[in-house]
């Protein structure tokens, strides 16, 4: 088991000094010269080789990378001519706003998604089946950002039951001391259940946005998981030993339809980081996607880079907790 | 099509009506599309500022936009650009997707290596983050952002047919065609090749949503296509500034058109996956 693990972790890294390397070289085969974009298309010939040499662009390619990564690994991510900072500020300062929303939207998709399964299958009921794969086929159809949009203008517009965009807490309310940066965990953390629930109200109509169209792909792939193991013939042998249908399902159905859901699971809560991009916009949400957008359109490669990075470290990490925690739930693969 | 053909075709829409229904819902925004200018008296482009805001009324049921445009118009040509685009992204990453993995699960060893790798590492970005920076590195517009969107579709194409290429390359009409003396070339095009196209088609109607949705998110952040052509994500930024003073209609309408055309392709690729596949009922959605 351990050794799995390791070697697991070890290949890992390998994939992603992978995307490292692609991601390096995919942003300097782009047409368009970064040194260019920072010193203005005025300057001097003179003034644009002084700032490649100070961006290091006159070094070879294979150079070039060598002084990024290690600099990355040492915390120098960076800088960002756009905004003027160095781009780890920028993420130290995003990355928690994201995090937490893509965790609340992963929340809502795996739960909303385990109750909707459960209900189309448990006791096979035509009418809730056809709804249940009704949202889904919706869930997976509908662009996040309108989704967003439509959420404001019924919630937030119409009925005035949840906040607007912009805010990530009411002005009214202290913010919590700073522990983990996630506002919802700090204010746990400081017992503070007011700020909990408010925080909670301007995350709940971006997280739902969010998480549509992961719920919608996890409740077709658990309801049809959930169809095939309940056919199988060690339900009917459980069935006939007089078990409960909830015990059949709790003890026996799901876990066994759960593993090809966590799979897609850990791909899907990696996603959201990257996903959440449009939503962020619509909601103002001060998180990394934002940020990315705004770098692209600006052409500052440098937080592009460190995106890229960063959310293929998540990607794969994410897969490879997975691929352990499939040998918790299913004792057939723990070797 | 002959008649005992035309015949089981209907048979089959009787029998699943939501195949039925994803059908007429393409075809009907395929008429809107192709049509709709020539039908609707309404230009999309044509400003009118005695009209703006209007909501959705009988002269305009889609209401009209804060220039006076009439939306219903501009949801027309929206989804001819929707779907056209869909449609282009579709076909040519089905095209190149399928040639690498016809390459790979063909020859094996290095060559297939170095693919697959390849296809992991683009599979490794975000796929909207690596269009948008493809798109933007290549000038914006319309093109590049289809070509962006194609590319970050390749590796799905590419890792499935390499699967189905390796495994039909062991089924035994394989090796009896090999005994009969066919050569290299005439397996692969003759015997091969055939056998996957079924996967290929309804791989390509499962990433057709992909696409028409990518497209409309570059065009929300104001990348690929620029106002004013009313591609649908274009119109959806252009609604989400009214749509918290009340003009719901302007974002909302092009929204339902991207869910309508998403959905209905999802159901249509499920539903013929269930009706190639003899083992049928597999995630019958």
């Amino acid at each position: 088991m351990m050794q799995a693990v390791v070697s697991r972790l070890f290949g890992s890294l390998v994939a992603v000094f992978g995307a490292s390397i692609i991601a390096f070289l995919f942003l300097r085969v782009l047409p368009g010269n970064p040194a260019r974009l920072v010193v203005g298309p005025l300057a001097s010939e003179e003034a644009l080789q002084a700032q490649m040499e100070r961006m290091g662009l006159h070094l070879s390619l294979p150079d070039q990378y060598w002084r990024y990564i290690t600099g990355f690994l040492q915390g120098d991510w960076g800088f960002s001519y756009g905004a003027g900072q160095p781009v780890l500020v920028q993420f130290a300062n995003r990355l928690p706003a994201s995090i937490e929303l893509g965790f609340y939207a992963f929340l809502f998709a795996f739960l909303a998604a385990v109750v909707l399964g459960l209900a189309a299958t448990y006791r096979r009921r035509p009418a809730v089946d056809a709804a249940v794969r009704a949202l889904s086929v919706f869930g997976m159809g509908m662009p996040p950002f309108w989704l967003a949009l439509i959420l404001l203008v019924v919630f937030h517009e119409a009925l005035g039951i949840f906040p607007g965009p912009g805010l990530q807490l009411s002005r009214s309310i202290e913010p919590p001391p700073v522990v983990t940066g996630f506002i919802t965990f700090d204010a746990l953390i400081a017992g503070d259940l007011t700020a909990f629930a408010d925080a909670i109200h301007y995350l709940f109509l971006p997280a739902v946005a969010l998480g549509m169209l992961p719920f919608g792909y996890l409740v077709r792939l658990l309801r049809a998981n959930l169809l095939d193991v309940t056919n199988e013939p060690f339900i009917l042998v459980v069935r006939s030993k007089g078990i409960g249908l909830w015990k059949t399902f709790s003890r026996h159905a799901l876990p066994n339809a759960f593993i090809p859901t966590l799979t897609a699971s850990g791909m899907i809560f990696a996603q959201l980081l990257g996903g959440s991009v449009l939503v962020e916009k619509v909601f103002n949400w001060p998180g990394i996607g934002s940020l990315v957008v705004d770098s692209i359109l600006r052409k500052d490669f440098a937080v592009v880079q460190a995106f890229i990075i960063v959310s293929a470290v998540i990607y794969v990490f994410v897969n490879a907790i997975v691929d352990v925690l499939y040998g918790i739930i299913d004792p057939r693969i723990r070797n | 099509m002959r008649a005992g053909n035309l015949r089981a075709f209907a048979k089959i829409l009787r029998a699943n009506l939501d195949l039925t229904a994803s059908l007429l819902i393409l075809l009907i925004l395929a008429i809107l599309a192709v049509f709709g200018p020539f039908l609707w008296p309404y230009d999309p482009l044509a400003i009118s500022l005695r009209e703006t805001l209007q909501p959705p009324s009988l002269a305009h049921p889609m209401g009209t936009d804060h220039i006076g445009r009439d939306i219903f118009a501009r949801f027309n040509e929206g989804a001819l650009i929707s779907l056209s685009v869909g449609v282009a992204v579709v076909i040519t990453g089905a095209v190149v997707g399928g040639m690498i993995g016809l390459v790979s699960g063909i020859s094996g060893g290095l060559l297939d290596n170095a693919l697959m790798r390849l296809m992991d590492a683009i599979l490794a970005f975000p796929p909207l983050i690596l269009a948008m920076a493809v798109t933007v590195g290549l000038g914006g517009g319309l093109e590049t952002a289809a070509f962006g969107i194609m590319l970050t579709s390749v590796p799905y194409y590419a890792r499935l047919i390499r699967s189905d290429v390796i495994r039909i390359r062991q089924l035994p009409f394989v090796e009896a065609a090999e005994t009969a003396g066919a050569g290299p070339a005439r397996i692969i095009l003759r015997h091969i090749v055939p056998h996957t196209v079924s996967t290929l088609l309804i791989q390509a109607a499962a990433l057709f949503g992909y696409s028409v949705l990518a497209l409309a998110a570059l065009g929300f952040v104001g990348l690929g296509t620029q106002v004013p052509t009313p591609e649908w994500g274009v119109m959806i930024t252009e609604g989400l500034q009214y749509a918290l003073t009340g003009q719901w209609w302007i974002g909302v309408f092009p929204g339902f058109g991207l869910l309508a055309a998403v959905a209905a392709t999802s159901i249509l690729a499920d539903k013929v996956r269930d009706l190639v596949d003899p083992r049928g009922q597999y995630a019958q959605l």
